[in-house]
């Protein structure tokens, strides 16, 4: 798994502290996409929460060999202990960015329960076989005045830093909790408390001392669904939060306005020495680049702007009396930095630009599957796909991209009720990144409507060797 | 809590019989709620599932309708809007019988909640 520690040109000529490496991950973003194999299965998130089926949540294991008897099959699941956790988000213990840390393996899982507030570790030691291995408790994490974790994400150094969505009561502010890598323990608040309100997704950038938080809202006001009074009444987020790394500490809010209504899943380029980034804005259904404008005095992260780069129209239908508005809910980017993917979860399509230029990003394909103006069977003579493109990953070379179709189960509940009755399915692209192009692959279907348990849902994706949406570098 | 007190009663009310009807026609359950105890906590005790997630009152997985008798619930049931309340539905997670009740359980509840709001 680890890289021969080669250096790859440009990407690594500004690596101001050239090492041994020693830790988790690969040496550079290039590294990663040279040296890293086809991905022969995936870790992906299956739910039951809310349903009227007996089962907890499971971590799914997906057989992605082609030549496998199995391929396209769920091979092992790991059933938590508990009901009602909502596995939502979850991420290694280790990664790239720790690669000054010898010892460290990306071997454990960090499952969060994103209604339970429960914390689980499997070890992944045996890929095709992971085991639970420890539980951090709901009361526990409440003892941090936190609750609703969310991402998770190992930070240099060995630590992984999760952000929470609410106070025990499920209220705001939000924040995020540290946990210590040698022994899953709660090391505390990373974060000082009041530094914001709402919470959702984070992005950090440690050589540029810079952190991105992003903001959903209240557990209390999400968790039962999605209510356009809500809305109305200022209870979901539109601001992004530029924070400086070192010091934990919200250096610049930055209103999104009406274009940017609930800004989800934020992703820097993954060239450790960039600043800009990219966040989807759901329910406004745009996409936004961020970038530092200026430096300030100190080693601080600077100022930073946000532009709408990307504006999906809403579109009539004639079964909803409104405009149905995209849902731009997962977007990524490709480990070279050129391209960035996103799905509309209500209409039903998963979107490639090349953002070469990142101030301008360039339409370049997109595949219709499910969703309220996509297919119902994107793939003649298998089933019926309920749901839209939700959950995105990327193969590290970028030439394969998969998604789920399931958002959290209330608001599926909501938006694809039929979801409930027959279960998600996970979907693959070949992508071909010289053209610019994408085929859905007609060979590739797991159907979660299959499970032993009942129909469940199935929503983040990660491989064993790191991922797109995992990975950063220091 | 229980005006009258009577067999179980341990000082904080008498246990009550919960009927549980599920929203999806699947039959009816029946368990005895213990002084002081959930509606959520009185089901598992008899190892009869209905849905549930925070068990803080914030998520409202777990809502019912309340179809007869009364509930206090332990704290303020956040994922409840007055006009759910109004309504009838309540949180099994917080929700302790005050009588004998009979409530609409299962996963279709909570979905009563809310609605696509464009459609």
């Amino acid at each position: 798994m680890n890289s021969t520690g080669h250096d790859s040109g440009t990407e690594h000529a500004h690596h101001d502290h050239d090492h041994d490496h020693e830790g988790p991950g690969y040496t550079t973003p290039q590294a990663a996409i040279e040296e890293s194999e086809p991905e022969e299965l995936a870790y992906v998130m299956g739910l039951y929460v809310g349903t009227d089926i007996d089962a907890p949540d499971f971590l799914a294991v997906v057989d992605l060999d082609p030549d496998s008897a199995t391929y396209a099959e769920v091979v092992d699941r790991v059933e938590m202990p508990n009901r009602g956790d909502e596995l939502h988000h979850f991420g290694w213990n280790a990664c790239s960015s720790s690669c000054h840390v010898g010892g460290l393996e990306r071997r454990h899982l960090v499952i969060p329960g994103q209604r339970s507030s429960r914390i689980h570790v499997v070890d992944t030691k045996d890929r095709r076989d992971p085991e639970l291995e420890q539980i951090i408790e709901p009361e526990e994490v409440f003892e941090e005045d936190l609750s609703a974790p969310h991402t998770v994400h190992c930070i240099p150094g060995g630590q992984i830093v999760l952000s929470m969505l609410g106070d025990p009561d499920g209220e705001l502010p939000g924040g995020f909790l540290e946990l210590d890598e040698s022994d899953f323990s709660i090391d505390g608040r990373w974060d000082p408390p009041g530094e914001i309100e709402m919470n959702y997704d984070f992005w950090y950038q440690p050589r540029r001392n810079v952190m991105v938080s992003t903001e959903w809202a209240a557990p209390e006001t999400y968790y039962p669904g999605f209510d356009l009074d809500d809305v109305e009444a200022g209870k979901y987020g539109r601001q992004l939060h530029i924070w400086n790394w070192e010091e934990k500490t919200v250096e610049q809010t930055i209103d999104l306005g009406e274009e940017g209504m609930i800004p989800l899943e934020v992703r820097f380029l993954h060239s450790p020495v960039s600043t800009h980034g990219f966040v989807g804005a759901a329910l406004s259904s745009n996409v936004f680049n961020f970038h530092q404008v200026e430096t300030t005095p100190g080693d601080g992260p600077g100022r930073y702007a946000a532009e709408k780069v990307i504006d999906i129209e809403a579109r009539e239908h004639e079964d909803w009396d409104m405009p149905v508005p995209g849902l731009v809910t997962d977007l990524l980017v490709s480990m070279d930095d050129r391209y960035l993917f996103f799905s509309n979860w209500l209409h039903g399509d998963v979107r490639m630009y090349d953002v070469s230029d990142p101030m301008n990003p360039r339409f370049v394909d997109r595949i219709w599957a499910g969703g309220h103006f996509g297919p119902d069977h994107p793939i003649e003579g298998e089933r019926k796909v309920v749901g839209g493109p939700q959950m995105l990953q990327l193969s590290l070379d970028g030439e394969r991209l998969y998604w789920t179709t399931s958002l959290f189960s209330s608001w599926d509940e909501q938006f694809y009720p039929e979801e409930g009755e027959l279960g998600s399915v996970m979907l693959k692209a070949d992508v071909d990144p010289r053209r610019g192009s994408m085929t859905l692959d007609e060979e590739f279907l797991v159907d979660f409507g299959e499970m032993p348990a009942g129909p469940a849902r199935a929503h983040e994706i990660r491989w064993p060797d790191g991922d797109c949406t995992s990975d950063v570098w220091q | 809590m229980g005006p009258d007190g009577g067999p179980g009663d341990d000082g904080d009310g008498p246990p009550h019989r919960l009927e549980l009807e599920r929203a999806d026609g699947s039959g009816t359950t029946t368990v005895t709620a213990r002084a002081a105890e959930t509606v959520l906590e009185a089901a598992e005790r008899a190892d009869t599932h209905i849905p549930f997630g925070c068990r803080t009152g914030a998520c409202a997985t777990c809502t019912a309708e309340l179809l007869s008798g009364t509930v206090e619930h332990r704290r303020e049931p956040r994922a409840l809007k007055p006009r759910h309340r109004e309504a009838g539905y309540v949180l099994t997670c917080i929700a302790v019988p005050t009588a004998d009740c009979r409530l609409r359980v299962g996963s279709d509840v909570a979905g009563e909640l809310t609605e696509n709001p464009w459609r």
